[in-house]
């Protein structure tokens, strides 16, 4: 039992993860059916700012501020730059232009900062571990399950009773309608960005903390969990993406922690079965979004 | 005659190029991705001897080393596509990636233009088995490497020990050969584990062998940077405080910046710098050439490789012809390399090398030895 809970635990921290990844993805497609395959790129803006940060002997207390102020002032700047002046092209135009983005930031990275991956001095606080309730729980898995808390919270209040969330909110719902009643796009995009790159920052802070380095490619991998998170959860649905990135973080968890070990070797491919399986039964995604609808045939 | 002389001049110097003969070497390595980490290092010591070599008129005196180089970006495709351009262009040695994985990719090239190919620090020794006659590692392999470290262990008084592994490629596959070698001189193990090439997360595993009853005395995993930080931490966090052994993969900047989490870890890698060994000796060259101090061994791994292409056309005399050079290899016998002295003669392509082993102490390097391995206990290779 003991065992168990502890697993539930490391699910909780890791599907909190997953869940702001997905969140960030799920924010700007929620308004302009974009999937940002950028996202990844921005936890890397956030993983070599506290690079620099601990290279310089900044605190580790401003140097994660930095680099979440980072995140959403690239995140902002990429809307700028690259997915305004496509707005109006098709799905596949921004899609095609947030791939675009993400190689060229890579390659800047590789050729600006290093194509190797660069050690992260991360304060010795986070390796340790406490014990709650006669669990282990390491420290960053407590600081992941905490800020998921908090950013949840804070999403949750934002849209509710802040002006651009209620925007957000209508702008998802009907976009022309949303603009008739006097709401800017521009304002309702941008906010929607800044809201995406808060969200990369929180989990790159998360990401880098455990992996102690960053690399020009890291971005990959959490963009991918995110997508399939989100997708699992309902596209363009924020409950549904939060729902999912849970649901991915306890597949994978309880997975590597209860499957026999002669199959262990198999773990990610029964994982995608049963995200498979899930998808087969709510073709929508768990909570699926109003107004997106996938029609079986 | 003044005239006849300036023409003379200008004709002797246009045909001293063409006498001298140019050795061309492929650089088919991944600059970007995940094996630049390894790779950029060796290319940037591969510089370092060639540089040097030219400096003093070429091999021998009479032949220059060319360079034509080409970014793999880690992708097996594209190291294949690379090395045929590289034949295509007429060289006579090919560099291929630092993992057995895209080097393989290249083989089929390799094989049919009859040209010595030479891996910058694959280590997997199933790579020449596999290779053929043309292929050629640059490091010690991976089952020596495993010998070394588990007899180092058991010296240590360690009797049980747990593995974690990932199928994903040759290399990280190495905990089945430590197995192995520390079962065989008497070791328990208690189990193992198995993880994916790029997984963030680490806490199952780490929460399994903490609530194992036995705790083991020795983790060994040849898992390498992203996955190597997180799983450490990930043990270290979950209470498990057993001795963590790995393998050169680890040999970066980012192990000795882990804190107290990083500290005692053990590894086995290609060399160690000690006053005036030749290893020094190329560590300051390294840093009068770039000016900054060589961070990793791999640096030197590419310094060794040259060397050998050197060894090789001293022995060919100054001959460019790429089955001339393959033999020369396979008869190479100890070369002074910068981190080791190499032999290829008598084996089948996977040089005979030194094994340092390291411990991480307070951030930095403590050199535990170099021990010969007992031949009578390094596995035979495994097909993975």
């Amino acid at each position: 039992m003991e065992l168990f809970l502890q697993q539930t635990a490391n699910a909780l921290a890791l599907g909190g993860t997953y869940a702001l990844l997905a969140l960030g993805l799920a924010v700007v497609f929620s308004i302009m059916g974009l999937i940002n395959f950028a996202h990844g790129e921005l936890m890397t803006i956030a993983g070599y700012v506290l690079m620099y940060c601990g290279i310089a002997s900044v605190p580790f207390v401003i140097a994660v501020p930095l680099a979440i102020t980072a995140s959403v002032l690239a995140a902002v700047a990429m809307e700028r730059i690259a997915f305004r002046p496509v707005r109006n092209g098709s799905g596949a135009t921004m899609l095609v232009t947030s791939f675009a983005v993400a190689m060229i930031l890579q390659v800047l990275f590789q050729n600006l900062i290093s194509a190797r991956s660069q050690p992260v001095l991360l304060p010795a606080l986070l390796s340790d571990s406490v014990r709650v309730f006669g669990l282990v729980i390491g420290v960053n898995k407590l600081a992941a399950i905490a800020s998921t808390i908090v950013m949840l919270v804070f999403l949750d209040w934002f849209m509710k009773h802040q002006k651009t969330g209620v925007a957000m909110r209508a702008a998802a719902e009907d976009f022309a309608v949303a603009r008739l009643m006097g709401i800017r796009a521009n304002t309702v995009i941008a906010g929607a960005f800044a809201l995406s790159g808060l969200l990369a920052g929180v989990a790159a802070v998360l990401w880098v903390s455990q992996r102690a380095s960053v690399d020009p490619l890291m971005g990959f991998m959490p963009v991918l969990k995110a997508f399939i998170a989100a997708i699992l959860g309902g596209l363009g649905s924020l409950r549904g993406a939060v729902a999912g990135g849970f649901l991915l973080g306890f597949i994978e968890i309880y997975l590597a922690a209860f499957l026999p070990p002669e199959m262990q070797e198999f773990r990610d491919p029964i994982g995608l079965g049963i995200v498979v399986l899930v998808l087969l039964i709510r073709p929508n995604g768990l909570i699926p979004s109003a107004t997106l609808k996938a029609e079986k045939v | 005659m003044k005239r006849f002389l300036t023409l003379t001049a200008i004709g002797a110097l246009l045909a001293a190029p063409a006498m001298a003969d140019t050795l061309r070497v492929g650089l088919a390595t991944a600059q970007t991705g995940g094996l630049a980490t390894y790779d950029s290092p060796v290319i940037d010591g591969v510089h370092i001897a060639v540089d040097e070599i030219n400096a003093a008129g070429g091999i021998g005196g009479t032949t220059m080393i060319e360079l034509i180089e080409k970014d793999v970006r880690s992708d097996a495709a594209q190291t294949s596509i690379a090395a045929q351009e590289l034949v295509d262009a007429g060289v006579s040695v090919l560099v291929l990636p630092c993992d057995a994985d895209p080097s393989l990719a290249a083989i089929g090239i390799v094989s049919s233009a009859q040209i010595p190919a030479i891996s910058t620090c694959a280590s997997s020794p199933t790579l020449p088995m596999i290779g053929g006659d043309y292929m050629f590692a640059n490091f010690p392999g991976d089952n020596v490497q495993a010998t070394v470290s588990a007899a180092w262990a058991r010296e240590q008084g360690h009797d049980s020990t747990y593995i974690i592994y990932s199928p994903d490629s040759q290399y990280t596959t190495m905990p089945l050969y430590f197995a192995e070698v520390f079962e065989k001189s008497g070791g328990t193990v208690l189990g193992q584990d198995t993880h994916s090439i790029g997984q963030q997360d680490f806490s199952a595993i780490a929460t399994r062998i903490a609530s194992l009853e036995d705790q083991p005395d020795v983790i060994m995993t040849s898992a390498y940077e992203p996955d190597f930080p997180s799983m450490l931490k990930a043990l270290r966090a979950a209470g498990v405080t057993s001795q963590i052994i790995g393998s050169d993969g680890i040999d970066s900047p980012t192990t000795f910046s882990l804190g107290d989490a990083g500290e005692g870890v053990v590894f086995t890698t290609a060399g160690h710098a000690l006053d005036g060994n030749p290893l020094a000796e190329f560590n300051t060259k390294f840093e009068a050439a770039t000016g900054n101090k060589s961070e990793t061994v791999f640096n030197a791994v590419g310094y060794d490789l040259i060397k050998v292409v050197e060894a090789a056309v001293l022995v060919t005399e100054g001959s460019t012809d790429p089955q001339k050079i393959r033999d020369a290899i396979a008869n190479l016998e100890g070369i002074q390399g910068a981190t080791s002295t190499i032999t290829y003669k008598g084996t089948n392509g996977m040089p005979v090398r030194q094994v340092a082993l390291i411990q991480v102490k307070g951030g930095e390097r403590e050199y535990l030895g170099s021990p010969s391995p007992d031949a009578a206990m390094i596995p035979a290779p495994r097909m993975q």
